[in-house]
């Protein structure tokens, strides 16, 4: 390369990534290219958590929280006791182009981000509702009680913004301002759920209940410390490498698929329905 | 950079002359060449002395100079047999061209499917200057193009003749049975309908990147470039021949440049 537009070093471009539609490593990276002026913000000062596949997305991939081996040196890192790995894990923030140009270059497909940013670990500034439907329970199912979720949330003063998970759910997240604990907007999303599922019938909130056939299940519990959420933009690592796209009501009232927002038009054509969301932190009435 | 390639000029020589019948009136007419495939053009040399090489005719059985007399023509009929005409044989059976573009009927030139154009000439009047404006001022108001036949040099060709650019123009049609219907193609027969909401949204994104066509905005880069490299060379300066980077590469550093651009705007 004879211009210096980057500090990676590109390796194994012609990887064939998602076989399916014979997307390779070098698109992977382009598309990062492209959504890093939407996607960047969201990853800013966030201990990721990365899901790999250097074989491709039909190989098994792995997580890795910890910085790789031959890690170079201007990537920035942080030091941090991980309570589930019971030891200090090294995390990757992504604070610029060129570490997420890396990241795509290490076939880290999925990019995960905590709730919180590194300053402020506990306060988190995000409340986060994982709608995800429980087979038969479909697309069209989550989209429904996302409309429902939102009318309700609406009722509450609050504005939530929503993104397709790149699978079949939907998640609904509310900016918030960093005055809550984990614990306070855990009990928030739960309140909401239970709510929900008791106007409902098809909306269940209870963990015990997530497996229950044709439901639809509003997660509460990532809302927790060292929970993670796949981050708006992100990959996901399934046959036709749709992306965890952040809509506009109107596209979930249209019940466009969620397949619809891939590597190859997300980047490209689409305007940010999330562009004011960190202008707009709101305050929840706990009670 | 080198400068845009200049437009193709008028040729001087008319390649046929005739008239345009329309039932009982006769426009005569001149046909000018329209288009240029300017590619660039090379010549073999060779090497050690820089000389331009020839094609020579040679027998393939004993490797021997053939001369022009010795020439007859082949049409094989199977691998290695051949049907052998003189060329006096083939042409007493030449069409003769009757000189006349015999219009039958007039359509509208977007009725035709671009696939079927093969080439476009310039008619000019000879000599017939007012039969020739009334022809093109009528064919320009209608929006129509006269449908008929041509006969140029040894071949028929069905033909439109409409108004371009104030003038009249003749376009040569290929055959209908000279292109291959796209629904012959296997691939075609899985196709299902997609979608309302999908078609909607596709059709919103075809709307978002609608625009103007022009067609002055597209250029022959491997052109301009080698020209660039003929120009160097005149003068004298060394080639230095650089190892292409890869497509991919180029695709990338494109994204890079636009979207550090992007990101320094904000």
């Amino acid at each position: 390369m004879s211009e210096k537009l980057t500090k990676v070093q590109f390796t194994n471009f012609d990887k064939i990534l998602f076989p399916q539609i014979k997307v390779t490593k070098a698109q992977v990276i382009e598309y990062y290219i492209k959504i890093a002026p939407k996607m960047l913000r969201h990853l800013a000062n966030r201990p990721l958590v990365l899901t790999r596949f250097p074989d491709g997305v039909e190989k098994e991939g792995f997580y890795e929280k910890d910085t790789p081996e031959g890690t170079p040196s201007w990537v920035k890192t942080v030091t941090l006791y991980s309570e589930t790995a019971k030891r200090d894990v090294h995390y990757i923030l992504c604070n610029d182009l060129d570490t997420l140009i890396w990241l795509a270059n290490l076939a880290a497909i999925e990019i995960h981000i905590p709730l919180s940013t590194v300053d402020h670990r506990d306060k988190p500034d995000f409340v986060f509702f994982d709608v995800d439907p429980e087979p038969p329970a479909t697309y069209e199912d989550a989209a429904e009680v996302a409309l429902l979720l939102k009318e309700k949330l609406n009722q509450l003063g609050l504005e939530p913004y929503v993104k397709t998970s790149g699978k079949k759910g939907l998640h609904v997240l509310i900016p918030i301002a960093r005055e809550y604990t984990f614990r306070e907007t855990r009990a928030f999303v739960h309140t909401v759920g239970k709510q929900l599922s008791k106007e409902h019938a098809i909306v269940v909130s209870e963990f015990s209940e997530t497996k229950k056939p044709g439901k639809v299940f509003i997660d509460y519990l990532q809302n927790s410390h060292g929970r993670t959420m796949i981050c708006p933009y992100s990959l996901r690592a399934v046959p036709t490498a749709t992306v965890s796209t952040p809509l506009d009501w109107s596209e979930v009232k249209k019940r466009i698929k969620p397949a619809e927002f891939n590597i190859s038009n997300v980047a490209s054509l689409r305007k940010d329905p999330w562009k004011n969301i960190f202008g707009n932190k709101q305050k929840l009435e706990v009670k | 950079m080198a400068k845009k390639p200049k437009p193709a000029q008028p040729s001087r020589r008319a390649i046929w002359s005739g008239s345009i019948t329309i039932g009982l009136v006769n426009v005569p007419v001149k046909l000018y060449a329209m288009i240029y495939d300017r590619g660039i053009n090379f010549h073999f040399l060779h090497k050690t002395d820089n000389q331009p090489l020839k094609y020579e005719r040679v027998c393939t059985k004993d490797g021997k100079l053939v001369p022009w007399e010795e020439v007859a023509k082949g049409y094989e009929v199977a691998k290695n047999e051949y049907v052998v005409f003189d060329q006096e044989e083939l042409d007493a059976v030449k069409p003769e061209s009757d000189k006349r573009i015999r219009i039958d009927k007039f359509v509208d030139y977007f009725s035709v499917d671009p696939t079927y154009f093969n080439t476009t000439y310039a008619l000019m009047p000879d000599k017939s200057n007012d039969a020739y404006s009334l022809l093109l001022a009528a064919l320009k108001k209608m929006g129509k193009a006269g449908a008929g036949r041509i006969t140029l040099r040894t071949k028929e060709y069905p033909v439109l003749v409409h108004a371009y650019k104030d003038a009249l123009v003749l376009t040569t049609l290929r055959y209908a049975y000279d292109v291959v219907d796209p629904q012959a193609f296997e691939e075609l027969k899985e196709l299902k309908a997609p979608e309302k909401a999908e078609l909607d949204l596709a059709m919103k994104i075809i709307k978002d990147l609608s625009g103007e066509f022009d067609i002055t905005e597209y250029e022959d880069t491997y052109r301009r470039k080698v020209e660039e490299l003929i120009a160097k060379k005149l003068k004298g300066e060394k080639i230095v021949v650089e190892k292409p980077a890869e497509e991919e590469v180029k695709g990338l550093m494109i994204a890079l440049r636009e979207t550090l651009k992007q990101l320094e705007k904000k």
